[in-house]
Parts: structure tokens; C-alpha cells; sequence
């Protein structure tokens, strides 16, 4: 599994008037490609924050104190805003729990939801285009210097494919912007014509007129060369009859001839919409190639078929065969300098070990990260973020040791110096209104680890990567090159007009369960109810098309039917897109529909880990016990279980599990000592002194036992049946 | 059969509408509350769930319709009559001259119950005998009263002077709701959530109110705090016998905490019945869907579960005869017309 975002040892504060709030402490997880990632909890038990981290827009009184967001060879917690700001929104993307502080108020609906894409997608292309050209000239060069091919031929090859490459991928987002507005025809088609039939009162005119207009603007060659005869012959006859056709009153059914006409265009757009695709790529080359040839002669599978043949023989093997001995060869002269980066680590590694100085260590940093970043293979597709990060990882923790070297001493002066005026005042017998604010003391030692973690786990990825140097196979790889290569050349072509942008906001507006978008769109936000309010914010996180999504309880505001309605809205995106999603909710039903893994946080830990049906059929924390009986299912009958109290105040962290007051099955050692995570199987962990093998053992609470019972029989059950 | 229950009649709506302007919020809805039992709405945000219970309590002057408590006629609406008393006066013109004096008597009676409405609807109370929980426990308390003030509010209001009274009275409700006297004195933002709607809880309890319209009380609370919300209201219930009318869209808490249960659609009543049966035997299109969209906490059946999509237009065919409230087994009533009733019959006795 590809993992897309990793979340290591993640600490943040926050300052507040009455001392220091710990709101994350220490978390790790990962979010693999294409799943979702639950993080369950209370309010107050940091998700959110964990959520805001990622997307850099922490509130300004945080302190990160620690840890890493791996990122596409980044960590999040240290690039500039700059960097930031290419991320952010366009790549990850945030649903707001907050609906009402996440709009403009003083701006449209519809801007606020074309503003993205709109903004976006010119730099999006511009940023496509830079990494298209860089790869293909990377590959170019390692392709001349492992003697692969000659310079003249690698030219040939990397300039036909650029060529034919960003052509194809031009025809073939013509020919989607016209799929797109031919199903959106035929949609409004069909709603018409059913309307009519059940004799619902409609602007027959107005609307046969706009599906027509759209009817007419389609570009691609490829999309209509068909069709385009009959296409035109029944537009006009409809345009022919339409000013003749008058509603009675109360009868609203279509005249014979009109419906006659409307049928036929409805059949013609579905048959449109069901022909073969042709294969851009392919015939690209071959149109570059035979220029002179009239394609449109042929059927498209035909088509298809032959482009195949002439590209796989002419063009594709040579350079697949070509571009794995550039990458093999690269990859090995990158694997030699990974080992030179190693020694030079170990060799620099005692001297952090011991007392450092500053410039002793700067220098040191500065010489390892020119060793690593000598180690790095451009052409891998897949970053080691370790070594990409490395920069900005052990800088941070080295200027961060040295900074807290001098300030620690002078934090502690400040506390002492308050504290002995406050004694003075209390012993004078003055009425003291004021409290001392607790000392910010960083352990130096932690900082020191920190630096040594970095080195450390950099060493142990380059070995990693040197001892699994054998194994891999460069054909696959190439291909995943190629891959990248097109994956780039779609977004170079992928152009977005304010008609296209706006026609895209209108239907996922209708997605979201917004009636009459089209009026809507040019409303403001305060015209709206909280859950249509909800909707907009889901609709804007959603048009910017970003990699990963964050949900940050997108749903609590809204009633179960739309409800369902967004979450299987926010699936269908994720099977369509193939999305990573991470959800933070309070709501475990919600959780049970969306989730592939969950994470359980309190009090700002992961309690327990593991995949959905870990958590909800084998739970192991007495948290998430009490979470699973405290809410009613539909066969509950017995007493609800709460949990008593509140969760604990964070400026003042419980030294043992945070949980153990609030636990009925609450040890001595719960109080005293933080419970480590337990490895229940590989997927699933959790953080309770229970599983220590000294532990008594206890059973799982009954109700629970109960419920997880009559699940399974009822999904037998239902298996049978179907079978 | 599922149980019916028979007890005492408290509360009954009668053909309530409260319109606003053009939108109708509800149209036309029957129902009766029996005393003991909680009575659970449910529907969509903007069915007119919520503007139901505040219609029952006079937070509105309600458009048309009557509603009894205990048998006394509470609230009235006007419209009806207004347009009687139109429609007569039209048809007076027209009519022949035998029946012009029918017509006049016809009109002088609606004048009376006219004026009759707007009697009942300016004098009577109903807020010693119901009281009302609001969903948003931060918006709904006043930041500026301590909690003692705002508990003591509706006594107040009521009259009561005695200041030891007050306060002791205070302190009870306080520890009814599973709080403590030291709390009276503090302000609604030192408190959770969870805390903040036991407040809400205990100034509605203190006026011992026959009846306690709940509008989604825990929807804004968090899941382990939710339980402890709904087994205080069970507690009460069971032990004051006090009458709960619950709104919620969260249906497995409705479910859970329900004897009967309402479905609304639109500003109309759909389906109305025992809460077993109606989980049991859905029966309109839209209770189905309802249904259907229950998230569980069960990733496996989560998987399988298909949504039914509510299409007005395509699940009931009404051009040949409109639909009314109709009793298709004890207890259970549905919203439909002849074909359907029929249909529903059928399918309830499969």
C-alpha cells in the first residue's frame, strides 16, 4: 500500500492565559492511497487540531513541539507559506465543521465556489507543464549517459512523445468537456419529459431552448462525427415546431409532434454518450505520424486497434526498453552516492551523540545534507520523503536545540523572579489577583533525540533502500513513468473556462441536494439554512479535485437523509477520484459506512488503531467500549451506558491513562503510568494496560458482546439469503 | 398487534397549518399525545418538525387548526373561518333567494367562532402545563443570568415571590438534572455541553409541566454525552410521569426513546405509529427512505446497505384521487389515497 500522508510523533500546544494546553500529544498514522481514515473522538480530544496541522492553519497562539507530516517529499510542519499555499486547498482540501465562519458573507455563493478553480487552474497547468518538461529532460540525459541510446535518438524519442503526448491529451478533454454537457442535456432532457408525463407545470420553452443551445456546442471532432447529421436535423426540427406549442391550463403534457421530436434527441444524446472511447494516446501517435490519413473513415474500435499496433511497434517498446535501462542505470549511480551519504551520516552521528556546539553542529548539517541530497534519485516517481524532508528535519532541530539552549535559562529567571514577587505579595497581605504564568521549560535531552532520530531514521531508509536495490523491477517502474508522464500532460491541457467552472459548481450544487442551483448560485450566505450552508462548503472542498480530503465533521449539522446523501456523495468522489479521506468525527455510526481504518483519540492520543472491523467487532479500549454502548442502535432496548464526567483538562495532563478516571475498569497502574501501544494483531493496536499479559483478563462488556452478536447473525443471515 | 396505547388523552391536534407568508411550514396535521407516553417527530430539517412543537406551545399564533389540552381548547387559528365566512359571502351574492338565509346563518356562526378563536387564542396559557427544551444549549440559556436566574425565571414569571421558595425549588430541580446546589450560582459558560442541557432541563422541570416538547435535545451534544441526556429524560419520565413529545432526526435515538412515533414530510403528517411497528412495517415511500438511511455501527451491513431515493412525483400516482390521513391497522395511520391504502393492507398482512 502507497502511503500518502504520514503523521510521525506529532506534538502542539497551545498558549493560553492560564498555562500551556497540551491538545495533541505524540500521535502517529498513516493514511494510505485511496482509503479513508476515521479519527473518532469527544470534542476537545485534538482531532481537529490534528486536522488544522496538516493544512498549516493552526491558530496563532500554537506551538508545534514537535514531530513530522510527511507529505510528497515534504513535511508539512516546515515548509514556507509559499509552499504552503500550492497545497493547500488544491491538493489537500478541508471540509469545515463550522459552516458559518467557513463563508464569505459579503461574497456570492457561486464566486465563492468557482474562486478555486478558477484561481487554481492556471498555475495548475503552468506547475504540470514544469514537471512534464523537467521529468522528460531528466529521463532525456540518463537515457544519453547510460549509453542506452545515442543523443540524437534520445532527442527524437523524448520530442515525439512530448509531442503527440500533450496533442493527445488536448482531444481527449474536448472530447470530456462534451461527454459532460451531453449527459448534462440529457439529464435535463429526461426531467423535462418526465415532468410533462406526470402534467407538471414547466417552462417548456425556455428549457428545450437552453439544452438545445448546449446540444450545439459541442467541439470534439471525436464526440459527434457520427452523430452530427442527425444531431442537426432533429435540432431544427424541434426549433421548427417549439413556437407553435402553447400550454392549456392544467394541462401541461407536450404536443405529439414536439414529444415525438424530443424522444428522438433524448435517444440520439444516449447513444452519443454510449459509444466507444476512442484511445487518445494511441491514435495520437498515429495521426503525428499518418497526418494525411482520414481517421474519421474509420470506426473507432477499429480505430483503437490499429493505433495500438502501429504505436506499440513504431514508438512504445523502443522507449519503454530505453527508459528502463536509463532508469536501472541511474538508479544505480544514485545507489552508489546513497552509500558514500551513509558513511558520511555514521561518521558525523558520534559527534551529535556527545556535547555540540553551534557551529560545530551547523557545519556538521550542512555537510550531511549535501551527502543526502547527492543521494536522491530524481526519476523515482515514488519520493523517499526521509530524504526529502531531510533539509528542513534536521535543521529545525538543530537551530531549535540551540534556541532553547539560550532561552530556557531565561524562562526559568522570568518564572522565579514572578514567583518570589508573588510570595512577597502573600506575605505582605495584599490581595493577590494575578497568577504566575508556568515556565515553558523545552528538555534539551528530547531536542538532542529529536536530532538523532532524524539522522537515524535516514540511515536505516537509505540501507533500506540499498538492500532492496536488487528487487526491483525497472519495466514496472518505466511504466510508472509513462504513467506520471500522462498524468502530467492531462493536467498541462486541462483548461477551465468561467462558463465550464460555473456549469461544474451547478451540478455539484444539484450533488450536494441544493435545489434550484441555477438561482442559487448568485445568492449570498446568509440566505441560506445552516445544512444548505454545510452543502456550499462541501461543494467548494470538492471542486478544487484535491488528493486528499479532510472531513471535519461534515455531517453533524445535517438530518439522516442527507446525511447519507453527502456520504455516499464523499464516497463516490473517492472511488471516482481515488481519493484519500481522512474524517474526523464524534458519530461511530457514521464512521461504520465511510471508514476502511480508525483511529479513536482522547484527551490527545490515539487510543486505539486499527481497520473498521477491528474497531467495531473485536474493540479493545475500555473508551472505545464506552463509546459503542453509549449510543442506541436500532435493537437497543437496555439502559443506554453513559460515560460519567467530563474528559480531562489538558493544561493539566493526567500522568497515567487519561481515560482511568472516567473507567469503570480503571487499574492502580491506570493512574500512575501511561499505558504503551499493545500490538492486538498486525492491523490493530491500542494503548490499554488490559492487554499486558500481567493483566487480569476481562471480558468485553455485554451489551457489546450482545450487539456484536446479533450484527454477525444478521449479516449471516443476509448472506444466505442472497445466495 | 403491537401494544396501542390507551391511556388518557393529553394533548390533541386538530387540522393544525401554520403558514408563513406563501411557505406552509405545517399543513393540515392531526395527532393526539397520551399522557405517560413519548411521543417522537421525526422528518428532514425544514419538514416542520420544529415549528410543530413551537405551534403546540403558542410560541406562534398558529394559522389554522385547534389544539386541546386535557380537553380545554388551548389554541385556535383563524384562517379557516376567515375564508368560511369569503367563500359565503361570494356564494350570498349569486345564491337564489331560498337559500340566501341559510348562507346568512351559516356566516354569523363562523363570525362566532371566530371571535371565539381569538379569545382562546389571546387569553390561554399552556406554559404551566408544557414546557420546552431547545436544541442549541449555548444560544438557549442567557450568558448573562447565572443559573439560578434562569432557573428561577418561569417561577417568576408565574408570580411566586417568596425568595426561599424560589431557591429551594431551584436546588431540586438542580439536583433532579444531576446537578449540584453550588452550580446555581455560576454562569451557563462554565459549564459542557452536556451540562449546559441539564440546565435547559431543569428550568423546564421546575414548573412540574405535564408535558415537555424536546427539540433535539442532543443533537448538539457529543455521543457519550448524548446517553447521558436521554437517560436523565428516561429518569424523569419514569419517575414524575411526565409526558415527552421528542423531535429528533437521529432515528436511532428516536427508536430507542419513543412509544409512538411521527414522520413528517413536507409540512404534512405521513405515517404515524407504535414505534415498533413503524420500524417493523414501513409503509410510505418516505418512511422507507427514511429507514434506509440509518447509519449502523456495523461496517459489514454498512457495506450492503442500499439507500431508497424519496421521489415525490414517481412513488404516488394522486392525479386521479388526493391522498388523507387513513388507518390501515390499529394505531397505524399513513398519508395515501384508496389504491395505496389498499396496497399497504396487502403488504401488512403478507
Amino acid at each position: 500500500m502507497d502511503k500518502i500522508l504520514e503523521v510521525k510523533n506529532l506534538k502542539i500546544s497551545f498558549r493560553t492565559n492560564s498555562g500551556i494546553l497540551r491538545a495533541v500529544r505524540d500521535i502517529s498514522f498513516d493514511l494510505e492511497k485511496g482509503r479513508t481514515l476515521a479519527i473518532v473522538g469527544e470534542s476537545g480530544s485534538g482531532k481537529s487540531v490534528t486536522s488544522k496541522a496538516i493544512l498549516g492553519i493552526l491558530a496563532g497562539n500554537s506551538i508545534i513541539e514537535g514531530g513530522e507530516i510527511l507529505y510528497d517529499g515534504m513535511d508539512l510542519l516546515k515548509i514556507s507559506e509559499d509552499e504552503m499555499h500550492k497545497i493547500r486547498g488544491d491538493k489537500i482540501s478541508m471540509i469545515f465543521q463550522d459552516p458559518l465562519s467557513s463563508l464569505n458573507p459579503i461574497v456570492k455563493i457561486g464566486r465563492q465556489i468557482t474562486e478555486a478553480t478558477l484561481l487554481k487552474n492556471k498555475a495548475n497547468r503552468k506547475d504540470a507543464r514544469k514537471q512534464f518538461n523537467h521529468t522528460l529532460a531528466l529521463l532525456k540525459s540518463a537515457m544519453i549517459e547510460s549509453g542506452a541510446a545515442d543523443e540524437a535518438k534520445a532527442k527524437e524519442l523524448c520530442s515525439t512523445f512530448d509531442d503527440f503526448c500533450i496533442n493527445a491529451n488536448k482531444h481527449e478533454h474536448a472530447y470530456n468537456v462534451d461527454f459532460d454537457t451531453c449527459e448534462d442535456c440529457l439529464a435535463h432532457l429526461k426531467d423535462l419529459l418526465f415532468k410533462a408525463e406526470k402534467n407538471q407545470k414547466q417552462n417548456v420553452k425556455s428549457l428545450v431552448r437552453d439544452i438545445l443551445k448546449k446540444s450545439e456546442k459541442f467541439k470534439s471532432e471525436f464526440f459527434v462525427r457520427e452523430y452530427k447529421k442527425r444531431l442537426e436535423e432533429v435540432t431544427k426540427r424541434v426549433e421548427e415546431i417549439l413556437p407553435s406549442y402553447k400550454p392549456v391550463q392544467d394541462d401541461n403534457h407536450l404536443s405529439a409532434d414536439l414529444k415525438k421530436a424530443l424522444t428522438e434527441l433524448e435517444t440520439i444524446l444516449s447513444e452519443m454518450l454510449e459509444q466507444t472511447k476512442p484511445n487518445f494516446f494511441r491514435i495520437g501517435y498515429y495521426t503525428l505520424k499518418n497526418p494525411s490519413e482520414d481517421i474519421f473513415a474509420i470506426p473507432i474500435a477499429e480505430l483503437n486497434e490499429k493505433a495500438l499496433a502501429f504505436l506499440d511497434q513504431n514508438f512504445m517498446l523502443e522507449f519503454l526498453q530505453i527508459t528502463e535501462k536509463a532508469l536501472k542505470f541511474s538508479s544505480d549511480k544514485y545507489l552508489a552516492k546513497k552509500k558514500e551519504a551513509v558513511e558520511v551520516l555514521k561518521k558525523e552521528l558520534p559527534y551529535f551523540e556527545g556535547a555540540i556546539d553551534q557551529k560545530g553542529a551547523t557545519d556538521r548539517a550542512k555537510i550531511m545534507i549535501k551527502a543526502v541530497q547527492a543521494g536522491i534519485d530524481p526519476l523515482e516517481i515514488k519520493k523517499d520523503n526521509r530524504a526529502y524532508t531531510f533539509v528542513t528535519s534536521i535543521n529545525d532541530a538543530v537551530s531549535r536545540y540551540f534556541r532553547f539552549e539560550k532561552e530556557n535559562p531565561k524562562e526559568q529567571k522570568r518564572f522565579d523572579k514572578e514567583n518570589e514577587k508573588l510570595e512577597k505579595a502573600k506575605f505582605k497581605g495584599k490581595k493577590v489577583d494575578w497568577k504566575v504564568v508556568p515556565a515553558n521549560i523545552v528538555d534539551l535531552d528530547l531536542l538532542k533525540e529529536n536530532m538523532l532520530h532524524v539522522i537515524n531514521g535516514l540511515i536505516e531508509n537509505y540501507e533500506k533502500a540499498e538492500a532492496n536495490h536488487a528487487a526491483i523491477d525497472f519495466k514496472e517502474r518505466s511504466l510508472e513513468l509513462v504513467d506520471f508522464l500522462k498524468d502530467r500532460a492531462s493536467k498541462v491541457v486541462y483548461r477551465i473556462t468561467r462558463s465550464m467552472a460555473k456549469e461544474n459548481a451547478i451540478k455539484l450544487m444539484e450533488e450536494v441536494g441544493i435545489s434550484e442551483p441555477r438561482m442559487r448560485y448568485n445568492q449570498y450566505p446568509f440566505e441560506f439554512s445552516g445544512g444548505m450552508r454545510q452543502r456550499i462548503v462541501i461543494a467548494i472542498a470538492l471542486t478544487a479535485d484535491p488528493e486528499i480530503l479532510i472531513c471535519d465533521e461534515p455531517t453533524t449539522a445535517l438530518d439522516v437523509t442527507i446525511q447519507a446523501q453527502i456520504l455516499e456523495l464523499i464516497n463516490d468522489l473517492k472511488r471516482s477520484r481515488n481519493l484519500s479521506i481522512i474524517f474526523i468525527t464524534h458519530d461511530l455510526g457514521v464512521v461504520a459506512n465511510m471508514a476502511d481504518d480508525i483511529a479513536v483519540m482522547y484527551a490527545g492520543k490515539i487510543v486505539e488503531q486499527g481497520t473498521a472491523s477491528d474497531i467495531f467487532y473485536d474493540p479493545r479500549h475500555p473508551y472505545t467500549w464506552a463509546l459503542l454502548s453509549s449510543m442506541p442502535d436500532l435493537d437497543t432496548k437496555e439502559k443506554l451506558e453513559s460515560i460519567p464526567g467530563t474528559p480531562p483538562n489538558m493544561i493539566y495532563p493526567p500522568v497515567g491513562d487519561a481515560f482511568a478516571e472516567r473507567n469503570k475498569y480503571a487499574m492502580q497502574i491506570d493512574f500512575e503510568m501511561q499505558p504503551p501501544m499493545f500490538e492486538v494483531s498486525e492491523t490493530h493496536k491500542a494503548a490499554t494496560w488490559l492487554l499486558h499479559p500481567d493483566a487480569p483478563k476481562l471480558e468485553t462488556p455485554e451489551t457489546i458482546r450482545n450487539r456484536i452478536a446479533r450484527m454477525k447473525a444478521k449479516n449471516n443471515n443476509g448472506g444466505e439469503t442472497n445466495a | 398487534m403491537p401494544e396501542i396505547k390507551t391511556g388518557e388523552e393529553l394533548l390533541r391536534v386538530e387540522h393544525l397549518c401554520q403558514y408563513f407568508g406563501r411557505t406552509k411550514a405545517v399543513d393540515d396535521v392531526n395527532f393526539s399525545v397520551y399522557k405517560g407516553e413519548v411521543f417522537g417527530l421525526v422528518g428532514e430539517s425544514g419538514c416542520g418538525k420544529t415549528t410543530t412543537g413551537r405551534s403546540i406551545i403558542k410560541i406562534y399564533d398558529i394559522t389554522s387548526g385547534d389544539i386541546y389540552l386535557e380537553g380545554k381548547h388551548v389554541a385556535a387559528g383563524t384562517l379557516a373561518h376567515k375564508q368560511a365566512i369569503k367563500e359565503a359571502g361570494a356564494k350570498l351574492k349569486t345564491a337564489p333567494e331560498n337559500e340566501k338565509e341559510a348562507l346568512k346563518k351559516e356566516i354569523e356562526k363562523e363570525r362566532e367562532a371566530l371571535k371565539e378563536a381569538k379569545r382562546v387564542q389571546k387569553k390561554e396559557k399552556v406554559v404551566d402545563k408544557i414546557q420546552m427544551i431547545f436544541q442549541d444549549p449555548i444560544a438557549s440559556l442567557d450568558p448573562r443570568m447565572t443559573v439560578r436566574e434562569i432557573i428561577a425565571e418561569g417561577l417568576i414569571i408565574k408570580g411566586e415571590k417568596d425568595k426561599k421558595l424560589i431557591d429551594q425549588k431551584v436546588y431540586e430541580a438542580l439536583e433532579k438534572v444531576g446537578l449540584v446546589r453550588e452550580h446555581a450560582g455560576r454562569y451557563p459558560h462554565e459549564f459542557s455541553g452536556g451540562q449546559r442541557q441539564r440546565i435547559g432541563i431543569a428550568r423546564s422541570v421546575i414548573m412540574h409541566p405535564e408535558m415537555i416538547i424536546a427539540d433535539e435535545p442532543v443533537s448538539a451534544l457529543d455521543v457519550s454525552i448524548q446517553a447521558q441526556v436521554i437517560n436523565l429524560l428516561n429518569d424523569l419520565r419514569k419517575e414524575y410521569g411526565i409526558t415527552i413529545m421528542f423531535i429528533a432526526h437521529d432515528l436511532s435515538v428516536v427508536k430507542y426513546f419513543s412509544d409512538r412515533i411521527g414522520v413528517m414530510y413536507y409540512g404534512k403528517m405521513v405515517e404515524l405509529a407504535s414505534s415498533d411497528e413503524l420500524f417493523a412495517h414501513p409503509l410510505h415511500p418516505y418512511t422507507k427512505s427514511l429507514l434506509s438511511a440509518i447509519p449502523l455501527p456495523d461496517p459489514d451491513s454498512e457495506k450492503k446497505r442500499k439507500r431508497l431515493v424519496y421521489n415525490k412525483l414517481k412513488d404516488h400516482d394522486y392525479s386521479k384521487q388526493g391522498p388523507t390521513m387513513r388507518e390501515v391497522a390499529p394505531g397505524h395511520f399513513v398519508y395515501c389515497n384508496d389504491e395505496e391504502e389498499a396496497r399497504y393492507k396487502k403488504e401488512l398482512s403478507r
